[in-house]
């Protein structure tokens, strides 16, 4: 009997497993080796180099400057939409008018994909007949209007704004299951102990909402480090290199410069940096569910 | 220390009516109880009188200060949940300074009075603990270490004991009332559906059906003379026997069969409900009995025991009974405490 049962359990197991195996395990370990050849990602005579894709890596300032760019990326990009979903959340978890129509407005945006998303974004920044060039310059006068995605000053922000406004419906709504879990009775501890509302959000309602935020970041950590395709319509990496995050160097060291050896080096340590940062994270939630259970 | 005085109270929820003109003086130092079944508003008068739920009629007086309307954190009052409403991310020292710390009241002095609480309650060894690693009884303490900091005038308790196994439930009760004494004064309104928790703590009782206040009293005056059925079913375990009566132009009581002239001059005449505590029922010796009934079934709770018959009816005894179920007993009606209700 246990045997017959070990031979189904081997069975089912296999069909998953050769999919995991075939589309993650073995790019993975695929990656790991063209990170020390110099594979152009046709030749198939391609010649083992040892660490000096990594060496590589040191020397090149456009990594130095995409790894600025996915820090900035990352942290935007898990701060705004969790602070503007928790902001939303909580301005609209009270009984007012029109509460459930803003809660479907600003949900919208997560429904669309993130081209779809780019792509309206980048007709707002526009700079000649664009949205939010006519705003301004209605409201303060042309000299005001900027380019938007075209100066290194302001493409990676303006990407970041785009993201943002797609990401902040889902962590609104996360937030508001979580304010709904909260015991009344917590509450009006509160209101008997005579809490200000600040006070009852800083000190209740904020700490109470730890398992919806251990939610969101997971989230958004997840989205930021996938975040490629945004970045890729709105900016591609431009102007000058001022928007190239990891992934976006990665791809145009493989893709387009056909270095698929060093792209992949660079890929490696991009792996290496989400392992740090799940492996933290890891470690918070344990910390954190001992308490929240 | 203050009296709480409720004046034609009402409380509607839409057009649910659950608080109807309910009139109260509760003395300074008091230990009153709430009680009556699940829905019939005690939960909903202790929040009103805390503030938590707005009035929608009649006004709230605490130590002779009009407060209703007034917000939870103005009335001089501490609340203990049912829940315990500890919060999971404060230790225990947290959880019992929570206000003082609101207050922005200095960390020595927190810390301080915060330890000075917890070693009246015996959980000075908890303090840095979590509320997930206390246990039931723990976190009642905690909690009440939350409401003793406050140095509150009234004290109010929401089912406190409810969440508590049996045992720990009778230690708790005993407690509380230990910490009534203690703090000398303190008003406190306890609100329960256990009747047992009424009579053992309470100065007095308000017995309270369908939003209004069916009876108050001391918990012996309750219970020998209760004023309509409704109290009479509430208040004792197990709960008093109700039969089918009548009141002759005499006063003389007719019921199972038997005519007997009440000690007690009884006003009503005309049919009526005569209620019988299961004590004041005995076994008939020969030739005594007033009625006779079959035993259905015997409970024996170790000091004493419950016979059920089938009339029904509920008798106490404290001796071993010499009879098993089925049998046919005669049995005696204590003349002098028997309840007359009106139908």
């Amino acid at each position: 009997m246990e045997r017959e049962n070990r031979f189904w359990r081997v069975v089912l197991l296999v069909l998953p497993l050769s999919v995991f195996a075939v589309f993650v395990v073995w790019p993975l370990f695929s990656s790991f080796w063209y990170s020390f050849t110099d594979w152009n990602g046709f030749d198939p005579n391609y010649a083992f180099v040892g660490f000096d894709n990594f060496v590589r890596i040191w020397t090149d300032r456009l990594f130095y400057g995409a790894i600025v760019n996915t820090a900035l990326w990352m942290v935007a990009a898990i701060l705004l939409p969790t602070l503007l979903g928790l902001a939303l959340a909580l301005l609209l978890d009270r009984q007012i008018r029109g509460a459930r129509i803003f809660k479907t407005i600003f949900y919208l945006p997560i429904c669309l994909s993130a081209i779809v998303v780019g792509q309206i974004w980048t007709w707002i920044y526009q700079p000649d007949w664009g949205l939010l060039n006519a705003v301004i310059s209605f409201v303060a006068g042309e000299p005001f209007t900027h380019a938007w995605l075209a100066r290194p000053g302001s493409a990676l922000w303006s990407v970041i704004v785009a993201w943002s406004w797609q990401q902040t419906g889902l962590s609104m709504v996360i937030y508001l299951a979580g304010l709904t879990a909260i015991p009344s009775d917590l509450l009006e501890v509160c209101d008997i102990e005579g809490a200000s509302p600040w006070q009852r959000i800083r000190r209740v309602v904020v700490p109470l909402l730890i398992p919806s935020t251990i939610v969101v970041i997971a989230l958004s950590v997840i989205n930021s480090l996938k975040g490629f395709d945004i970045l890729y319509i709105m900016t591609g990496g431009g102007p000058f290199h001022s928007s190239d995050t990891l992934a976006m160097h990665m791809y145009n060291e493989s893709f387009k410069k056909y270095l698929m050896g060093y792209g992949s080096a660079i890929s490696v340590v991009l792996f290496l940096i989400a392992l740090v940062i799940i492996g933290f994270y890891f470690r918070q939630l344990k910390r954190l569910d001992e308490i929240y259970g | 220390m203050a009296r709480v005085t409720l004046e034609n109270i009402r409380k509607s929820f839409g057009s649910v009516e659950v608080i109807r003109d309910v009139s109260l003086d509760i003395e300074r130092g008091e230990f009153m109880v709430f009680v009556g079944p699940s829905g019939c508003g005690k939960s909903t008068m202790l929040r009103l009188i805390s503030g938590l739920e707005d009035v929608s009629g009649g006004a709230i007086r605490i130590g002779g200060r009009d407060v209703t309307g007034v917000a939870p954190s103005k009335r001089r009052l501490a609340m203990v949940f049912q829940s315990y409403a500890l919060f999971p991310h404060l230790d225990v020292a947290g959880n019992i300074g929570f206000g003082l710390a609101l207050a922005r009241t200095p960390a020595a002095e927190i810390e301080r009075r915060v330890r000075d609480v917890a070693e009246r309650l015996g959980i000075a060894d908890l303090l840095a603990r979590m509320p997930r690693q206390l246990s039931g009884g723990e976190r009642q303490r905690v909690a009440i270490g939350r409401a003793i900091i406050r140095d509150p005038e009234v004290f109010l308790f929401d089912e406190p004991l409810s969440n508590l196994d049996a045992a720990l439930r009778v230690r708790m009760r005993l407690e509380i009332a230990r910490l009534h004494k203690a703090l000398d004064g303190v008003t406190m309104i306890y609100v329960t559906h256990d009747q047992t928790e009424a009579m053992t703590l309470a100065d007095r009782i308000a017995v309270i059906n369908q939003g209004r206040i069916e009876q108050v009293g001391t918990p012996m005056e309750l219970y020998h003379h209760p004023a309509n059925t409704f109290v009479a079913g509430f208040i004792g375990a197990p709960a008093m026997n109700f039969l089918d009566g009548s009141v002759d132009d005499s006063g003389a009581v007719t019921f199972a069969g038997i005519t007997i002239m009440p000690r007690q001059p009884v006003s009503h005449r005309g049919r009526a409900t005569i209620g019988v505590r299961p004590e004041s029922l005995r076994l008939a010796g020969t030739g005594e009995a007033d009625l006779v009934a079959r035993l259905d079934h015997i409970e024996p709770l170790g000091a004493e025991t419950l016979l059920h018959f089938d009339t029904p009816l509920t008798v106490r005894v404290n001796e071993a009974v010499p009879a098993t179920e089925g049998d046919t007993l005669g049995l005696v009606v204590d003349r002098t405490r028997i309840h007359v209700f009106p139908p």
